[in-house]
Order: structure tokens, then sequence, then C-alpha cells
């Protein structure tokens, strides 16, 4: 029994040196930031000398980050909010209802599962330009919730079929409840713990896209935070050390609501990997 | 009221398409109807300079997108970074849940350190990928190796730029396969390991005989959708390397944006893209066959 403790405590040191390295990048990101190019070039992995918020202050004002944060913040939240309501109306509709049909609309939503929305991006281009859309936040969240429905839609239906009885219905249904209502009162809480992985991941998915917004973001006013990051990046050569609190800025929000949220999110990746 | 039918339990009845229609509505209009335009502009003239006059021109497009070399590195590239990240995916992500299963105390912030770099945007990782790797006196890489007495290295050749980009992928990705990987392994029954534990296994044996086996669900996911996000490569390269130096790191995506969108070679980057589309499907069709032969195999 010795023996076993003692190698599981060297695993343990051994896998505690391997995340140190792995995080070792990380931890550059947030030193350089504090740092002029000459101390990071000097001291690269050292603490930095003094706390100036000079640079991030500086970064704060190029990146015109609180627009370019409000406009992720609303693509992200509203296109979260979509597909938590229409993928879940949905995905129970799937669920309860067994015909031709429904089998046939299933199959559709599955088949996006494996055809990547890039394959499209000349058509799309073409398509949210003459529904003029271009250059609107509107046209950014569409296409998020279109990309992101069909693996929500699967989640949600997997769930209600597994775990939603349909007797908590019967005693609503007697009671005279509608449809509807029936749907958002009874059925719709017990859902939490899929929606909570359908928030995390389509979270994920949506504040990281790069690709719509590039696409249909042009003007300055509607862009989001990664397209201010590329666009300011070329601008620093000298003062390299200048572009590091941009890139902070540009993961912070997720690194915040990663370490508050940490177990949350692991759970949730694995539960949406596992079932999709 | 009196005259409905009145719905039992969990029926929706006509109620059916009232649920189904909104989510349907955005996704017909934004995946399906972009899709069937593909496969249509694939087979016109279609550029910025003739953008409503359309004419049906057979196979052209594909001919030429078969004929233009950086369409080609392109696929190539991609088809060789899908399979490298999601081999390593595997090969580093499924021994370390292995390990962090094991009854360590540190498990859960060795977890979370590990899964860390998926949360950040690929393009952003990609720019601060490019200081750690820079060859000018500021990379961090280059640094530590002048300061032990060694010399420069370039991890921008033409014939290691995808490579290294590939290698920040893998730091990336590696935590998000584990997280998959440890899913899997806490669903296995202890009572297995015991029974191996009675037959006198070694550690190595109960990995190949009882673990390994079972894995077989989260391998699949984490192959197929490996592969299949790994040929949709864009940000990274976007942010690392912008294709370059040359042509070395273009892929798929990155061609598609210049030449379809940019360039505004419309018709051609829809031909690219309907070719982009049969080989994801061909991928993913071989993974689910070959994952069901080595499921089959192990029953």
């Amino acid at each position: 029994m010795k023996k076993k403790t003692r190698s599981l405590l060297i695993t343990e040191i051994v896998m505690i040196i391997i995340a140190v390295i792995w995080f070792i990048p990380i931890y550059y990101l947030i030193m350089t930031t504090l740092k002029s190019p000459q101390e990071a070039t000097n001291h690269p992995l050292a603490l930095p000398s003094s706390l100036g918020v000079e640079n991030y202050v500086n970064a704060w004002k190029n990146m015109q980050f609180p627009r370019a944060f409000a406009n992720t913040f609303i693509i992200t939240a509203s296109a979260v909010l979509l597909v938590v309501i229409l993928g879940s109306m949905a995905g129970y509709a799937l669920a309860r209802t067994k015909t031709k049909y429904s089998m046939a609309i299933f199959l559709l939503f599955l088949a996006g599962l494996t055809v990547p929305f890039q394959m499209n991006i000349v058509s799309l281009y073409r398509i949210v330009k003459n529904l003029h859309l271009m250059n609107t936040l509107f046209a950014v969240i569409l296409v998020d919730v279109a990309i992101n429905t069909p693996q929500s839609i699967f989640l949600f239906k997997e769930f209600v079929e597994s775990t939603v009885p349909k007797e908590l219905e019967e005693a609503a249904s007697i009671d005279g409840c509608s449809v509807i209502k029936r749907f958002f009162m009874i059925v719709f809480p017990l859902l939490k713990s899929v929606i909570s992985t359908v928030v995390i991941l389509i979270t994920l998915n949506v504040w990281n896209e790069f690709m719509t917004p590039l696409l249909f973001l042009q003007s300055r006013e509607n862009d989001v935070i990664l397209q201010e990051v590329t666009r300011n990046i070329g601008q620093f050569s000298t003062d390299w050390t200048a572009l590091f609190p941009m890139l902070m800025l540009g993961v912070a929000p997720l690194m915040i609501f990663y370490v508050f949220m940490q177990k949350y999110i692991i759970a949730g990746v694995a539960a949406g990997g596992v079932k999709g | 009221m009196t005259k409905k039918k009145k719905l039992r339990a969990g029926e929706l009845g006509k109620y059916f398409f009232l649920f189904i229609i909104p989510a349907l509505a955005i996704y017909l209009i934004f995946s399906i109807t972009p899709f069937l335009y593909t496969i249509y502009f694939s087979f016109t003239d279609y550029t910025d300079m003739n953008p409503v006059n359309l004419h049906f021109v057979g196979l052209k497009n594909y001919i030429k997108v078969f004929d233009t070399p950086l369409m080609m590195t392109a696929i190539k590239n991609s088809v060789i970074y899908a399979i490298l990240l999601t081999g390593f995916q595997v090969v580093l992500g499924l021994p370390l849940a292995v390990v962090l299963n094991k009854k360590l105390k540190t498990k859960n912030l060795l977890r979370a350190v590990f899964f860390f770099p998926a949360v950040f945007s690929s393009l952003i990782i990609g720019y601060l990928w490019n200081f750690i790797m820079s060859s000018s006196d500021f990379g961090l890489i280059n640094n530590l190796l002048h300061q032990m007495g060694l010399g420069t290295v370039n991890f921008f050749t033409s014939g290691r730029a995808l490579y290294s980009v590939i290698f920040t992928q893998i730091w990336q990705w590696t935590g998000w396969g584990m997280v998959i990987f440890l899913a899997n392994l806490q669903s296995i029954s202890e009572d297995l390991y015991e029974a191996a534990d009675i037959d006198g296994a070694t550690g190595l044996q109960k990995f190949w005989r009882v673990t390994l086996p079972l894995m077989c669900p989260s391998v699949k996911i984490i192959v197929v959708t490996g592969l299949i996000g790994g040929m949709k490569v864009f940000d990274i390269i976007y942010s690392m390397t912008s294709g370059g130096p040359g042509n070395a790191t273009q892929t798929v995506m990155m061609v598609m944006m210049k030449k379809g969108i940019s360039d505004g070679f419309y018709s051609q980057g829809a031909a690219f893209g309907v070719i982009f589309f049969v080989i994801v499907l061909a991928i993913s069709a071989t993974m689910t066959w070959f994952m069901g032969k080595w499921s089959d195999a192990i029953q």
C-alpha cells in the first residue's frame, strides 16, 4: 500500500511540473503586458519591475474596447438566447412527435453537423447582401444561430427523450394548460442541466467566432473584439509590448468567465462532447 | 374549445409546427439555402464582374480548381493539419486523462490548467505564439536558447511553418480532448479494474485490455470532430503566418476567403467549397466506418 502512495506522489509531482510548463505561454502573456520592450527582452519570464497600467490604458483606447466589447456581447448574448429558446422548442417537438415529417426534419438538422458552413461563404455573402443585412450585427447573430442550432437541437431532443417524463405533462394537460404554456412552465425548467451545457458551448463558439464578423461587419463601429485586435496589431513594430495588453483584453472576458465558471465549463464541454 | 381534439400528454398535434418553424426557418435561410446556392454557383460563370447574367459552364470551375497549384497545396496542408492535430489530441490527451483520473490531490487544478488554452480564441493564441516563436531578439524561445548559449532557430521557414502552427494547436486543444476522455473514463465501472487486479494484470495491461477498448466512444468523437474541425482551420493561420512564407501554410479556408470573397472569383470559390465538402464527407464516412470496425472487433 505504501508503495502505491509513493508512486502516486511521484505522478503528482511530475504532472505539476508538466502543468507549469504548459502554463508558461499564458504566464508570459500576462507578465509581458506590464513590461517595456527592453525589460521584456532582457528578462522575459521575470516578474515585471513595476505595475505600470499605461499600456492597458492605451490598448483600451486604441481598441475602442467598450464599444467592441458591447458588440461582441450583444452578438453572443442574442445568439445564445435564440439558440436556447428556439433549439429547446424544436428539440422538444422532435422528441415528442414521431411522424414521417418530423423524422425528415430531424435528419435535415443532423446533416448540419457534417456540412461545414465555411464551404458556403460565397453564397452566404450574397444572401446576406440581398437581405440588406450586410454590416449589421443581426447578420452575424442569425448566421451564428444557424451554425449552432443543429448541435443544440440534438442535445435537447436526447435530453427530453431520456429524462423528461410524459406523466408530468399529463397533469398539466388535465389542468387545461395550453401547449406553449405547458412547455415553458413545466418542461423548460426541467431542462436546466442541458441548457447550461448548450449555453457554455455556444458562448465559447460565438464569442471566439472570427469568420462571420470578418465576412459581415465591415465598418469599424460594428466590429468585434477580435477584429479590433487584428486592426491594431500591424501598427506597432518597435513598441511591441504595447500589443500584449490588446491580446490580454482580447482574451480577458472569457478568461474571467473561465476562472469563475471553470467547473461548469469543463462539465459542459464533457456533456456536449459525449452526447454530440 | 369544445370542438378541438384534446391533446394527450406529450402530444403536440398541429402545434408541432409552431415549435419547429422558428428554428427551421433560420436554418433553412442561413444553412440550407446557401448550401444549394453554392452547388448552383459552382456550375456558373458568377464573378464580381458578372453578378447577374449567370451562364451554365459545366465542370469548368472544378477543372480550374484542380489546375490551380495554390488550391491543391491548400487542400494538402489542411489534410496534414487535421490528421496531425487530431492524432496528437488522442495520443497526448488520452494518457493525460488516464493520469488525471487517478486520486491526485491537485487533480482539479491540473485539469483546469490543461484545459485553459481551449477557452481562448485561436486568433489571439496565434498572435501570442508569433511572439513566442519569433526569431527576433524578443522571441521567447530563441531568447531562452541564446541564454543557454545556443543558436537561433527559425520556426517559420517554408518547411517548418506548418508544423510550428500545428504545435501551437496541439498545445491549445489537448486539454479539450482530455476533458472528453475523462468523461468517458468516469463511466467505466471500477469492478472491471478489480477483476483485472484479481487476475494479476499490470497497470499497462489494464490500460490496453480494459481502458482502451471502452474508450471507443470518446475516441470516435475526438477523431471525427477533430478531423472535420481541422479541415476548416482558418483563424490560427490568419494570425500566425497569413498563409506564408510563400504559400507554405495556405489552407482551404484561407484560399477560399481570398479567391472566393476578396478577389471576386465567386464561382471558383463555390466549386472549391463543394470539393471541400466532398473531402469532409469522405473523411467522416471513412472514420465512422473505421471506428465501427474497431468497436465490432473488441466486442
